[in-house]
């Protein structure tokens, strides 16, 4: 069935459990859903705007409302919705950095937060991960004192993910943030993993942003994304525009530069408004996706060979395994090769680990029912089997 | 009713996602889908009637 020239209907997540690492917290409630049927009109969330004619201002449908209950949520002052985490990071960039300023990253940042660095002339310079792959704030100090030895200076920015994209380990990010307190360095809660999964609480956590992503945890549509912000923060990065046009004079009110004015227009903002209740109560039971996922996890450990490469016990679904010890050395003499495993995955209706992968992959078990969570456990543990693997009872 | 209709469709579409990829429903859910099932043959009756008036 198509919706469009050449536009499959896109049936996975009816078809299949979507185990894609990063899919699985951004799957629409029904909720967002029917939002983005009634809303998909280009500037359809405009019908209403009023002076002083800006996006987050709107009472109906009531957008203003939402970005004052969003802010209360994750306990900051101020909070704008954005096309996507990223384009948080590249706010507070803008805002703080620099050509040639240091700033602070990890060395299991996502690629974005380079970015972000990057355009606005700034050296990205990353806190090791330990061996265990973690980011403590001991490391936070010595990468500080290591780049105010070098130049002189200490970072005028730090991003730190709470739970990191690669391992989906869960860092001290509170512990880091009293650091950089110290040293008065502004700090960017990286949760793109975390704000809609499980509860954030920014001031507790010492941040003076806190970013999220919508298509990634919020159960929202792409791009969308929050950036919260600190009372004093607020002041620098939402800063108003005082641009005047030489000719005509022209100001333009309250726009904010780093918003580039309105952000989040129609479908994706209502979608993530529309979820939002739903959202705000499911962060309360992360400890059934956390069951869900330590189900998972146990069936895989009981195929011999695999090993976990995330921290465990699993504070987080999203979750890395090695497996070069088991399915990889079935794809040595199997006829599809490496693509037997996800070929296989597909034919139990489970979708989501990257065709081809049988060494070190991921996976994410947001959202899975507990039925859902069992099938997944007894089709790893199954296709093993068939394969010859051992399996612990 | 158009949306009406629609949402009904999509709250059946939330039931296939839960479900996947068995679709095996128990005693609630597939009375709920009944429910929904009777709601959208009352609001494809009233388009009908609405709209080919």
């Amino acid at each position: 069935m198509r919706c469009g020239m050449g536009i499959e209907a896109r049936q996975v997540n009816e078809l299949f459990i979507n185990i894609d690492p990063i899919q699985a917290g951004g799957k629409l409630t029904a909720d967002a859903m029917k939002a983005v049927i009634a809303y998909g009109d280009g500037y359809s969330v405009c019908d209403n705007c009023r002076k002083p004619n800006r996006l987050d201002y709107i009472s109906k449908p009531p957008i203003a409302a939402f970005h004052k209950d969003l802010a209360d949520w994750l306990n900051m002052d101020a909070v704008r919705t954005v096309p996507g985490a990223r384009r948080g990071f590249q706010a507070v960039a803008q805002t703080y950095v620099g050509k040639g300023d240091p700033v602070l990253l990890t060395s299991l940042s996502h690629y974005t937060e380079f970015l972000a660095v990057e355009e606005s002339g700034g050296i990205a310079r990353e806190i090791p991960a330990d061996e265990r792959k973690m980011i403590t704030a001991d490391a936070a100090a010595e990468k500080i004192e290591d780049i105010r030895r070098e130049t002189g200076k200490v970072p005028v920015l730090a991003f730190i993910d709470h739970v990191d994209y690669q391992y989906g380990n869960m860092h001290d990010i509170r512990a880091i943030a009293k650091v950089t307190q110290q040293y008065d360095i502004p700090i960017l809660y990286n949760g793109a993993y975390t704000v809609g999964i499980l509860p954030v609480d920014g001031k507790t956590l010492g941040v003076d942003f806190v970013v999220g992503s919508g298509h990634k945890s919020m159960a929202a549509p792409a791009p969308s994304g929050v950036l919260a912000a600190t009372a004093e923060r607020a002041a620098e990065v939402f800063r108003t525009t005082s641009i005047v046009g030489d000719v005509t004079n022209r100001k333009f009110g309250i726009k904010e530069p780093e918003m580039m004015g309105c952000t989040l227009m129609g479908a994706t903002l209502v979608g993530m408004m529309a979820s939002f209740p739903h959202v705000k109560e499911r962060v309360k039971h992360f400890d059934r996706e956390l069951e869900n996922n330590r189900r998972v996890v146990d069936a895989l450990l009981s195929i011999g060979g695999t090993q976990l490469l995330s921290e465990y016990p699993r504070k987080h679904t999203m979750t890395r395994v090695d497996t070069t010890g088991s399915f990889d050395t079935v794809a040595e003499t199997h006829k599809k090769r490496g693509y037997y495993l996800s070929s296989a995955l597909e034919e139990k209706g489970i979708t989501g680990v990257i065709p081809g992968a049988t060494k070190v992959w991921k996976f994410n078990t947001y959202g899975t029912t507990r039925v859902q969570a069992g099938y997944l456990a007894d089709a790893f543990t199954a296709i093993a089997r068939e394969n010859g693997l051992s399996v612990k009872e | 009713m158009v949306f009406q209709a629609t949402y009904t469709l999509t709250d059946l579409r939330v039931l296939l996602r839960e479900t996947a990829p068995r679709h095996e429903f128990s005693p609630d859910q597939k009375a709920e889908i009944q429910r929904l099932l009777e709601n959208l043959e009352r609001q494809v009756a009233s388009l009908k009637q609405e709209m080919l008036r």
